[in-house]
């Protein structure tokens, strides 16, 4: 049992307490060159926002307020929350060249810069315009974030897998289990244990009895 | 006598000769199929040094490879060589939890199975030098396994709780090692009782005098340490509101 407790902690990523996040993914090779494990950085502060208060989700359509595209819409393509950052497609961008080898320059291409989620606001969607948030419950009990400008609720963005499956077009393969046979119930609950109860289905008949045996 | 041992030695010889002869034949088949894939594996290789050189002579005794079941350490026939194989979410364990105790017997094998051959197609892509085909496969039935896992725990649990009362599975106490420091020491399965086992009787838990002092020293610095983590954390979270003040209403953006 320790071990696989030792496995699991090496499995888990560990960051040092001042690690600082940024745009790359933590695993690539271009995190792990700008954060290199003896390499001391400036601290960035990131302001304290509570889970419960965090009201933009990827998929949403959000307005700049400040920066280069002022006043522009775009939609959310990733959320960073270490960094309280948000990134557009396509807005707040700067041009710079990839793949460069030897000679060959690289392609130019614009690459996308985060956005601080004080900078930008979520848009009603009925009248595409500006507005703050508060979370509300409905009289359902549910919470969903409501626009404090015109009182109508914002819905959460239709949750796009990045692998492309859409989960009511999904077709199982030879190996998969039938949505039935996943849900269908089997289970008694019983006073016997998985091994007991296997024996009993496979009439494994066990006569031999245990040596005795000192625990301490 | 001698003679009807021998002539049904013959008998089983030609019945011997018959099975290999089949079993040969479809061997070729299997290789001809297998060597056009894209993972050249140490199985068909060796079909191929034994049936290749010489598929017309049956009459030759062949030692065949036994097959049997080995098929199941590779994924079906219509997934080699492609390059993305499909495949479907993991089990959830509030999926796993509605299933009897057999269902999830068998369904530990089947990922067991499952999980075998990932990793042979994943050592074979390696030693091919060749990215492996939906690696993610291999990391859904690893989870499902966990899965299962903890819900035959939590099932075995909630019995030993409900019949005896213990918390954990596998005994044991708080003890006192030599430096002071108390620990929960895990017990031991032992053939012979603890007043005849001379290297557990060497094993001291409980600190000699000359340590009794240190004790209370480093249980002041843990105290301390813990109030200064406390103390810093303070410090931390009221440094980052004066920085990041809090906006009332009035003071939106718009």
């Amino acid at each position: 049992m320790r071990l696989t407790a030792l496995l699991s902690m090496a499995a888990k990523a560990a960051f040092p307490h001042d690690y600082r996040y940024g745009t790359n993914r933590p695993w690539t090779i271009a995190a792990q060159r700008l954060n290199p494990p003896g390499k001391k950085r400036r601290k960035v502060f990131v302001e304290p926002i509570a889970n419960e208060d965090w009201h933009v989700v990827r998929g949403d359509t959000v307005e700049i307020l400040s920066g280069k595209d002022k006043g522009k819409q775009g939609k959310v393509a990733q959320v960073i929350r270490h960094r309280n950052w948000v990134i557009l497609e396509g807005l707040n961008t700067h041009y710079r060249y990839i793949g460069r080898s030897g000679d060959y320059r690289g392609t130019y291409i614009a690459s996308e810069a985060p956005l601080l989620l004080k900078d930008v606001t979520l848009v009603d969607p009925t009248d595409r315009k500006p507005t703050d948030i508060e979370w509300r419950y409905t009289e359902e009990g549910e919470r969903v974030r409501v626009s404090v400008r015109t009182g109508r609720i914002i819905p959460k963005p239709v949750f796009q897998r990045k692998d492309g499956i859409i989960p009511q077009q999904w077709k199982d393969g030879p190996k998969d289990t039938s949505p039935e046979d996943t849900l269908q119930k089997t289970y008694t609950p019983s006073l016997k244990t998985l091994e007991e109860d296997v024996m009993e289905k496979m009439n494994i008949q066990e006569d031999r009895r245990p040596r005795k045996s000192y625990w301490y | 006598m001698s003679a009807a041992v021998a002539s049904r030695l013959t008998a089983v010889c030609r019945q011997f000769q018959r099975v290999l002869t089949v079993s040969s034949h479809t061997q070729t088949q299997y290789a001809t199929r297998a060597f056009s894939t894209f993972h050249s594996c140490q199985q068909s290789r060796m079909y191929d040094s034994w049936c290749f050189r010489s598929p017309m002579n049956n009459r030759a005794v062949h030692t065949s490879c036994v097959r049997k079941g080995l098929e199941e350490f590779f994924d079906l026939p219509e997934n080699w060589g492609e390059q993305t194989v499909k495949s479907g979410a993991p089990w959830t364990a509030k999926q796993l939890r509605v299933k009897s105790n057999e269902d999830l017997h068998k369904l530990w094998y089947v990922f067991l199975k499952e999980k075998n051959m990932l990793l042979t197609l994943e050592q074979e892509a390696k030693r091919q030098r060749l990215p492996m085909p939906s690696p993610e496969r291999l990391k859904k039935v690893e989870r499902s396994m966990k899965r299962l896992d903890t819900v035959v725990e939590e099932r075995e649990d909630s019995l030993r709780l409900l019949q005896t009362g213990q918390e954990r599975g596998r005994p044991g106490e708080w003890r006192r090692n030599v430096f002071g420091k108390t620990f929960w020491y895990r017990f031991r399965e032992h053939p012979i009782p603890w007043y005849l086992n001379s290297r557990y009787k060497r094993r001291r838990f409980f600190e000699p005098s000359h340590v009794a002092p240190y004790t209370r020293l480093s249980l002041e610095k843990y105290l301390r340490s813990k109030i200064r983590k406390e103390k810093r954390e303070k410090r931390n979270q009221k440094s980052l509101a004066a920085m990041f003040p809090k906006k009332t209403a009035l003071a939106s953006d718009h």
